[in-house]
């Protein structure tokens, strides 16, 4: 079957003119939610902007208006560049291994534990995959720091009993302090996608699944096959919200490492604070988070884009 | 500047409502229907010294104001700490609050406009004929609030300073006894290294093993240095002696294993909790620590010594009580802080194991608190407090806590590890400086 082209209304004009005027009576609806939007996101936003062009120590400090001179200085900072490049390392611990990981547990559970067990021991176990989420970060920083510290913690503990002579420090060596943080985001990160893909599979129809099941497609052929496309648009609000919460990622590192040791997990948003608060460079603290939020901005529309176009290709193919 | 204010209010009046800063409803000490409301902020532990002692002055502050309601409010050191610069643009402030000195801190709130200048009570009440002249530094601030000169802005009423806590059992097992000098010091650390034991209990993502640095600075170090390190009296290398000398000393001392290679991402607790558990022979920490050590240690006989060979200590006046700017009452908060410093109160502070900055040791009872108060009195009386190696600029603490990760890691020499601090002491200082 030939797919039908998209053709772009002729008439829109006079069409968009008349929908315009059906909608004018519910205008005031929107009020609140504008009213909403403008004082917790918009004028935190232009404020922040506007305190990014000044050198200032905040309080009532005067402010002396320096235009583009924090983002200038920010090109040449290096901790600037290496917490963006830290970033990059948080989207594989908070996106790409939690989603892989995610998506097979989703498949385990949803095809072999739900049916050859009961739906019931699925539902547990998928609970407790999601517990790391459910529990305070710092909750969870302080139990890893149990399990990480060098001396004390309870994974040298064990290799120390296993012979281990000089155990790895965790969290206080720069090669090590990062992939360790990375460990504790993909063990927070990990019920998220297995939740979201299992309730996806749900929707799958069960029909696709037998009939390639008659025509002697195997467990992995018809993962494949079937489970990855079928739940594309919720890979999508996966990947986009985790890539967003692996940009601005915060919490974790200020209870594992407060960035370093030696900068080595310094991540923007802590940068950011960093300055903000400890500095008092309020200006450049400010340079920072607009940087972060364009940088945010921008992957989201990238994946937004992708995701449409995806949708567009199944549309299409249909 | 009302711009900035109302403008910086709002963004983060907005933005801050989901950390609880808004500490609704506490502050100010509003005059409601004729009765006044003082309000302090504290953010003590119910046990520690300093609150017992203000207890008993709050008091005898509400027996000499019946009128007056007073209310306290506890808060957390790190939420004022990060915060005050922000809550303290408001009207909901508090009558008087305690917070930390220095440069960086209160230093950071006076060149804000955020707290009252205290000179005309200082002056009022005798604080500054009172008080020891080093302790004062601490409480007098410029307009780039920079310590040492300018207004009082601030007042101390109980001291700290940074000593070394000792086992003494693991000392007479080895057969060691109290080192007087640097030397014997490391003669100390040696036997301890031979017999499998690392003498120092440190930790590196924190600030016991930046203090530890500071402290070996200043075993080569006169008043003169801690000036122009702390306020600005002159120019710091950062090549030369003394911080060449007490780096590479340090430097040494990892090398030789005083202090443990994997204490890098220890914090102070891990540090203090492993002379707790009776792990390390010495731990070269704070007076802050010496409640814990009484209550905690239950396995060993522990002792204090002053770091050898050197007059300078870390160490400094308590944290301070301020008045912000746009309190309500500051009359009655001079009058209160005047009240700590009183006999009583600082009486109370001494027999609650906390240093009070006015009053008589030999009153005290128990031998480790009169010794530990004396030997404050000493510090004081030679002139001997040095700070904290934080305090000069802004954010300068992490990178201290970086370029002591860099030693214990191996990654980078002592040379190395003071051009990063000497590049960041200088932009610090130059930002403090170019108001």
């Amino acid at each position: 079957m030939p797919a039908p082209t998209r053709t772009r209304p002729q008439a829109a004009g006079p069409r968009t003119r008349r929908s315009r005027r059906r909608s004018l009576p519910y205008l005031p609806y929107l009020i609140p939610g504008a009213l909403a939007f403008t004082v917790i996101i918009l004028y935190p936003l232009v404020m922040n902007i506007w305190y990014s062009l000044h050198k200032w120590k905040g309080g009532m400090a005067p402010m002396r208006f320096i235009g583009l001179g924090n983002y200038s200085e920010l090109l040449a900072d290096e901790k600037f560049w290496s917490s963006f490049q830290n970033s990059m390392f948080m989207i594989v611990a908070m996106v790409l291994v939690p989603t892989l990981i995610g998506l097979l547990l989703a498949a385990v559970l949803f095809d072999y534990v739900g049916k050859h067990f009961s739906s019931s021991v699925a539902s547990t176990l998928r609970a407790m995959y999601y517990l790391p989420q459910i529990l305070p970060v710092a909750v969870a920083g302080i139990v890893w720091n149990w399990i990480l510290n060098s001396q004390t913690g309870a994974l040298n503990s064990i290799l120390r009993g296993l012979g281990v002579d000089a155990p790895p420090n965790w969290l206080g060596s720069t090669s090590l302090a990062l992939p360790s943080v990375m460990l504790v985001l993909i063990w927070i990160q990990i019920g998220y996608p297995t939740v979201i893909f299992m309730s996806a599979l749900q929707r799958v129809d069960p029909e696709l699944y037998e009939a390639a099941e008659l025509d002697g497609a195997g467990w992995f052929a018809r993962f494949r096959a079937i489970t990855v496309p079928q739940i594309k648009p919720e890979t999508f609000v996966i990947v986009l919200t985790c890539t967003i919460a692996a940009l601005k990622v915060f919490a974790p590192v200020y209870v594992l490492t407060r960035g370093g040791p030696e900068s080595s997990t310094l991540v923007p948003s802590y940068y950011s604070y960093l300055n903000f608060f400890d500095k008092s460079k309020v200006g450049y603290g400010a340079a920072v988070s607009t940087v972060l939020t364009l940088v945010i901005i921008v992957i989201a529309g990238v994946i937004q884009v992708l995701q449409n176009r995806s949708a567009r290709r199944e549309e299409e193919g249909r | 500047m009302k711009i900035n204010r109302r403008a910086f209010t709002g963004l983060m009046g907005t933005t801050l409502l989901g950390l609880g800063l808004a500490a609704c409803g506490s502050g100010s000490g509003s005059s409601e229907g004729g009765a006044t409301t003082f309000v302090i902020w504290d953010y003590e532990t119910e046990t520690s010294a300093q609150a017992i002692a203000w207890k008993r002055a709050i008091e005898i502050f509400k027996d000499r104001h019946p009128e007056v309601e007073v209310r306290t409010v506890e808060q957390t050191f790190e939420q004022l700490q990060k915060n005050a610069k922000i809550v303290l643009t408001g009207d909901d402030v508090p009558d008087v609050m305690e917070f930390n000195k220095g440069n960086s801190t209160s230093g950071q709130l006076a060149s804000q406009g955020l707290i009252t200048p205290l000179t005309d009570y200082a002056a009022k009440y005798g604080w500054d004929s009172a008080l020891p002249a080093s302790l004062q530094t601490t409480a007098r601030y410029t307009e780039a609030g920079l310590m040492g000169a300018g207004d009082w802005y601030g007042v101390p009423n109980y001291g700290e300073y940074v000593f070394v806590y000792y086992n003494k059992d693991m000392f007479e097992q080895a057969g060691l006894t109290v080192p007087t000098t640097l030397e014997e010091l490391e003669s100390v650390c040696d036997a301890f290294v031979a017999q499998g034991i690392v003498p120092f209990a440190e930790a590196g993502s924190e600030y016991p093993m930046g203090q530890l640095w500071y402290q070996l600075v200043l075993t080569q170090a006169d008043r003169n240095f801690v000036n122009a390190y702390q306020l600005f009296q002159g120019d710091v290398d950062w090549r030369a002696d003394p911080i060449k000398a007490g780096t590479e000393r340090l430097a040494s001392w990892i090398g030789k294993g005083y202090v443990a290679a994997d204490s890098a991402g220890l914090t102070a607790e891990d540090a203090g909790a492993s002379f707790v558990a009776g792990r390390h022979p010495m731990f070269v920490s704070g007076s802050w620590w010496f409640a814990r050590m009484v209550a905690d240690i239950a396995g060993f006989e522990w002792d204090q010594f002053l770091f050898p060979g050197t007059d300078l200590y870390p160490g400094s006046s308590g944290n301070l009580w301020v008045v912000p700017a746009n309190a309500k009452n500051p009359d009655l908060a001079a009058e209160f802080i005047d009240i700590t410093l009183s006999e009583e109160v600082q009486a109370v502070f001494a027999q609650h194991g906390g240093l009070p900055v006015l009053g008589d040791p030999t009153t005290i009872e128990d031998d480790k608190t009169r010794v530990m108060t004396e030997n404050f009195q000493e510090i004081l009386d030679g002139d001997g407090l040095a700070f904290y190696p934080d305090w000069p600029v802004a954010g300068f603490y992490d990178q201290i806590v970086s370029a002591m990760q860099s030693l214990i890691n191996g990654s980078k020499t002592g040379a190395e590890a003071m051009a990063d601090l000497a590049a960041a002491y200088e932009e610090g200082k130059a930002e403090i400086v170019d108001v």
